[in-house]
């Protein structure tokens, strides 16, 4: 764990990831009345980044490229819910639903985060 | 981090948005009964930059509903004409309720978005606390 410090790369992308999805949520419910506005929604992390054993190519040195890395930005899409007579598809329903998910998301990657600095610390002899 | 002031701004801008309508909404009310007030209307569009949607949200011009005019019967009226019918105003209060509530509704929807972004940015900070 130690090594390369695998769980904070993670939790420290599920947060950023978390942070983004937050961002496209507040636009959308910013433009929950403007004519002909499309929802757009980002996949959660666990969807995002799922490590799929065909498509994914192994990488074994740093240097290699790796499709679907953390470090890759989320994609965005237009969600294809049924549209209002103005052509607006956002949903304030949908949208609550999903912030609150985003928040709990945000708060879990911390939590771990922060309990394996802990862990960290108490290794070097702190508290 | 970035992130989150960009959510921020955007809440912030639908939260204006919101007022502005609640503000000519109350107008609108407010002038219901005044003769020949024909009632405004603003419409929301999305914040271009670059050719790329910011995602925030701005209002456009006023522009005031061109419908029919109410013609209120009032021989005794100092605007009447030979009929003895003046003009109204144009102003639904079904509509400006309705109106207003949803407006409402949207500033409540983005007021919570923004206290969820600020509570995650506090729980983000409180990392640096020991």
């Amino acid at each position: 764990m130690f090594q390369n410090l695998e769980m904070f790369r993670t939790s420290y992308a599920m947060a950023r990831h978390s942070g983004t999805r937050q961002a496209v949520t507040a636009a959308n419910m910013a433009n929950a009345d403007t004519p002909g506005y499309r929802a757009r929604s980002v996949a959660s992390f666990a969807e995002s980044y799922a490590p799929t054993s065909t498509s994914q190519l192994r990488a074994t040195r740093s240097g290699h490229v790796s499709a679907g890395a953390l470090s890759s930005p989320p994609e965005i899409q237009f969600s294809d819910s049924e549209a209002s007579p103005n052509g607006n598809s956002v949903s304030l329903e949908q949208e609550m639903i999903n912030s609150v998910e985003i928040q709990r998301e945000h708060s879990r990657s911390l939590a771990i985060y922060k309990h394996s600095l802990d862990v960290l610390r108490m290794t070097i002899g702190r508290k | 981090m970035a992130d989150f002031s960009d959510a921020m701004n955007i809440t912030a801008s639908g939260m204006r948005a919101q007022a502005a309508r609640l503000r000519h909404v109350s107008e609108n009310l407010a002038n219901v009964d005044t003769p020949g007030y024909r009632r405004k209307t603003i419409s929301f569009s999305t914040v271009m930059e670059a050719g790329q949607s910011t995602g925030a949200v701005e209002t456009g011009r006023v522009r005031l509903d061109r419908s029919e005019l109410d013609q209120i019967y009032d021989p005794s009226h100092p605007l009447a004409d030979a009929n003895g019918n003046y003009d109204g105003s144009n102003v639904n209060l079904l509509i400006e309720i309705a109106d207003a509530r949803e407006a409402q509704r949207s500033y409540e929807a983005n007021l919570k978005i923004f206290d969820q972004v600020r509570q995650m940015s506090t729980s983000l900070m409180d990392l640096m606390r020991r």
